[in-house]
């Protein structure tokens, strides 16, 4: 009795010593091992994770294996669902040996799986064909250091829908693509004009519903800096790049909207016609165009001096460091990106298709389609370094040390959204990040 | 009034019963039973002692040892040895020591508003809703029902009575009963009122559970005390003053303490809040906010490893100080 009590305890003081040891054992080490797959026979089973996310997407992914698995003899791929909210955590926790040999990650925690190794180049793998067809844009999101890692099924873009009748009944001239784009100072004058007609007053809905320490805040609001002609982070520095005059001034320019802007509480205010402009992504398309039928408008993103800009990239697929048949892996890859696939997925989630062939065939998208804007600017990419005035789709910055630069330039937005002075923000912001950079020896890919 | 200890009585009535084994009669009884005591008395708090060491000492341990290292979630890099610095942080450079005491300060202002209002409303409450009423059951649970809720989904529901604008349900009242006069507030994005309104919310969802305890201990006052009293001629107040207080004064007591440590755990609702519901994250940060966000938003175990140890001493301090000032022997 008291011998197996007192082995109990022993278990569980030793249980509870080792567990915090793994733990730390997990979060250092990892070195050594080069992170390449082995190409393996190109036959035989491969498990696959992927997101979960809307019914749709899903549906989409599982048809898309289910075909592949009948298509051929060879590879049979096993799919796992995790749940959207977890799907990052769960592969942070765990270890690359037990990943699978396919899996989607979420486009900005790239460079992080690359930095733990957790991640393989997939050249080697993807067939020529497929990398080919991928856009300029997703395979600017996808590269580090000259290799592929990832490359998407969609895009993504930002853009400001707008509601013609209410616009027009304030009498608000608006631009009709990139090439006529509006200043901020063209912005604001039309938020103005608006309120005038509002009977609330808010005329503007920032999806403030979202949070913006979130990721959100900087998808929805790092093209602002962009726009500005400053960045989140300039060769491993964010002071000097992110705390520009330029770019406070322009921040200064956001804050002073707070006064139009709906807070959105229950999700509805374009689409209910409480507001007139809705400064979100293409994902809310399809809720707004069978709201507003052809009293929609898509317009770009205002410009702060150096040209418009929009934010890029979304889910992508890769192939697991630790993969020992990634010869298979790849083609599965190659089955997935086809036009098919990408469009049954596009066509389930109304995103931009990220394949050449794919997008000029999008009834959205195409030239002449509703969506042409969102296609028109990810055609112009920029990267994620080079800033140019003529380029509009930013990748949002390919570094391990994306969850700092992304929750502290989160934090800097939501405290000057909510009045505080975006100078000191911004320069506190640019600071933390440069810190723990500097303590992570500027996360150097090995 | 001196308070009943039923703790107290157990030991001398085992004194009482005869040795259950008499294995070893020679010896003198007496020394047996200490022993066996000692013994007994180990064997039944190793689980809890067992627990206690598990979930909190070797935690805390490894807090300690992981705060003086530079350690991050999932990165390639051996942890480094940092010394102090990350306190040195905590405590002087502006950029970090500012959010951090701010979190303190937060933290200090829920548990000084909360811990008396929250225990003097409970006990408000526990007193009408002892009556003998009909479905005086009905009453009870539907004040209690908050607490039933998880915090998550409370935090939701108030996101849209304290939303800013004419949108929010608070202002959307205010606006109808002053006829117009109201302007409407931002409740949550404001730093004046943020973090009162994060007070509000919690007090509103966890005063129910304070109330039952208190309505228990308001059960356990014999009604003879009334009745004594009221022939005395004591008016309602005194009769609260001199029968109903000093009879529930080890509950209330150990209510205070109950409700000082976990105002000092508040997070859930300014995590959801500060996610959707637009609250102003300087003026609601707390402590546990912060250390959580630094771990697992921005990857730096080693920092948030140091808040928790500095928030841990802190906590276990005032604890000790609680004890000290309100102690339930303590005569009045």
């Amino acid at each position: 009795m008291s011998s197996t009590r007192k082995y109990r305890r022993t278990a569980c003081t030793g249980l509870a010593l080792v567990l915090p040891l793994a733990a730390l054992a997990a979060c250092g080490g990892g070195g050594g091992a080069d992170a390449s797959a082995e190409a393996g026979s190109g036959k035989g089973t491969i498990s696959v994770w992927a997101h979960q996310g809307q019914k749709s997407e899903d549906a989409a992914v599982q048809a898309a294996v289910k075909s592949f698995n009948s298509s051929q003899r060879d590879i049979k791929v096993e799919l796992k669902l995790i749940p959207g909210n977890d799907y990052t955590k769960t592969i942070t926790a765990t270890s690359a040996s037990e990943l699978p040999d396919v899996m989607e990650f979420d486009g900005p925690t790239m460079a992080n799986f690359v930095y733990n190794k957790k991640l393989a180049p997939i050249d080697d793998y993807v067939s020529s064909k497929t990398m080919a067809n991928a856009t300029d844009a997703s395979k600017s999101q996808g590269e580090i250091g000259g290799k592929h890692y990832g490359l998407g099924m969609y895009d993504s873009g930002l853009g400001i829908y707008g509601n013609k009748k209410l616009l027009d009944a304030a009498g608000v001239k608006y631009p009709t693509g990139l090439s006529d784009d509006w200043t901020a100072a063209r912005f604001t004058a039309a938020l103005k004009a608006l309120k005038a007609k509002d009977s609330d007053g808010k005329t503007l809905d920032i999806q403030e519903n979202n949070g913006l320490t979130t990721e959100w805040g900087t998808y929805g609001f790092a093209p602002v800096v962009w726009s500005a002609g400053g960045s989140l982070i300039k060769g491993d520095k964010a002071e000097g790049a992110l705390d520009t005059p330029a770019v406070i001034s322009a921040l200064e320019t956001v804050q002073s909207w707070k006064t139009y802007v709906d807070p959105n509480t229950d999700g509805n205010a374009f689409a209910k016609g409480r507001v007139a402009l809705s400064w979100v992504g293409h994902w809310m398309y399809p809720t707004y165009s069978q709201a507003l039928g052809d009293d929609l408008v898509v317009l770009p993103l205002p410009d702060f001096g150096n040209g418009p800009k929009t934010g890029q990239g979304s889910w992508a697929w890769g192939i697991g460091a630790d993969s020992k048949n990634a010869k298979a892996a790849g083609a599965f890859m190659d089955y997935l990106l086809n036009d098919t696939n990408v469009t049954a997925m596009t066509t389930a989630n109304g995103a931009p298709p990220a394949t050449r062939t794919a997008l000029a065939a999008s009834p959205l998208y195409k030239q002449g389609g509703p969506l042409q804007l969102f296609a028109d600017q990810l055609a112009k990419p920029c990267g994620d370094s080079d800033i140019t005035k003529t380029c509009v789709a930013v990748t949002r910055p390919v570094t391990a040390g994306y969850p700092t630069i992304t929750a502290k330039f989160g934090e800097a937005l939501s405290s000057i959204y909510g009045g505080a002075e975006p100078k000191s923000a911004l320069e506190k912001a640019a600071r933390a990040i440069d810190q723990d950079f500097s303590d992570n020896a500027g996360y150097k890919i090995p | 009034m001196k308070s009943v200890e039923p703790a107290h009585a157990a030991p001398p009535a085992r004194e009482k019963a005869p040795p259950v084994t008499a294995a070893e009669p020679a010896r003198p009884a007496r020394s047996v039973r200490r022993n066996r005591d000692w013994l007994h008395g180990l064997l039944m708090s190793t689980p809890a002692v067992a627990g206690l060491i598990a979930f909190v000492g070797i935690p805390f341990g490894y807090a300690v040892v992981l705060s003086f290292y530079n350690v991050r979630l999932g990165s390639p890099l051996a942890p480094t040895f940092f010394g102090l610095e990350q306190y040195r942080r905590l405590f002087t450079d502006p950029d970090l020591s500012g959010p951090f005491l701010r979190a303190l300060l937060n933290n200090l202002t829920f548990a000084v508003v909360v811990v008396p209002v929250q225990t003097a409303l409970a006990l408000g409450l526990a007193i009408l809703l002892n009556r003998k009423l009909k479905a005086i059951g009905v009453f009870r649970s539907l004040f209690f029902m908050p607490v039933v809720f998880p915090m998550a989904l409370v935090a939701v529901i108030w996101r849209l009575i304290l939303a800013r604008s004419d949108q929010g349900m608070l202002n959307s009242a205010l606006h109808t009963v002053s006829f117009g006069n109201w302007g409407a507030v931002d409740w949550l994005g404001d730093s004046a009122t943020a973090m009162a309104s994060i007070i509000v919310l919690s007090i509103w969802q966890g005063v129910g559970f304070q109330m039952v305890i208190l309505l228990a201990g308001l059960q356990q006052i014999p009604g003879e005390l009334y009745e004594a009293a009221e022939l005395d001629r004591a008016s309602r107040w005194q009769q609260f003053r001199h029968v109903t207080l000093p009879g529930i004064r080890g509950t209330l007591v150990f209510v205070a303490m109950l409700t000082s440590v976990l105002s000092f755990r508040v997070f859930d609702q300014v995590y959801v809040l500060i996610r959707g519901g637009g609250l102003d994250e300087d003026a609601a940060r707390t402590v546990m906010y912060q250390a959580v966000t630094t771990a697992f938003d921005q990857n730096n175990v080693g920092q948030a490893a140091a808040i928790t140890v500095v928030f841990f001493l802190i906590v276990v301090a005032l604890t000790l100080i609680q004890r000290r000032v309100v102690r339930p022997d303590n005569e009045d």
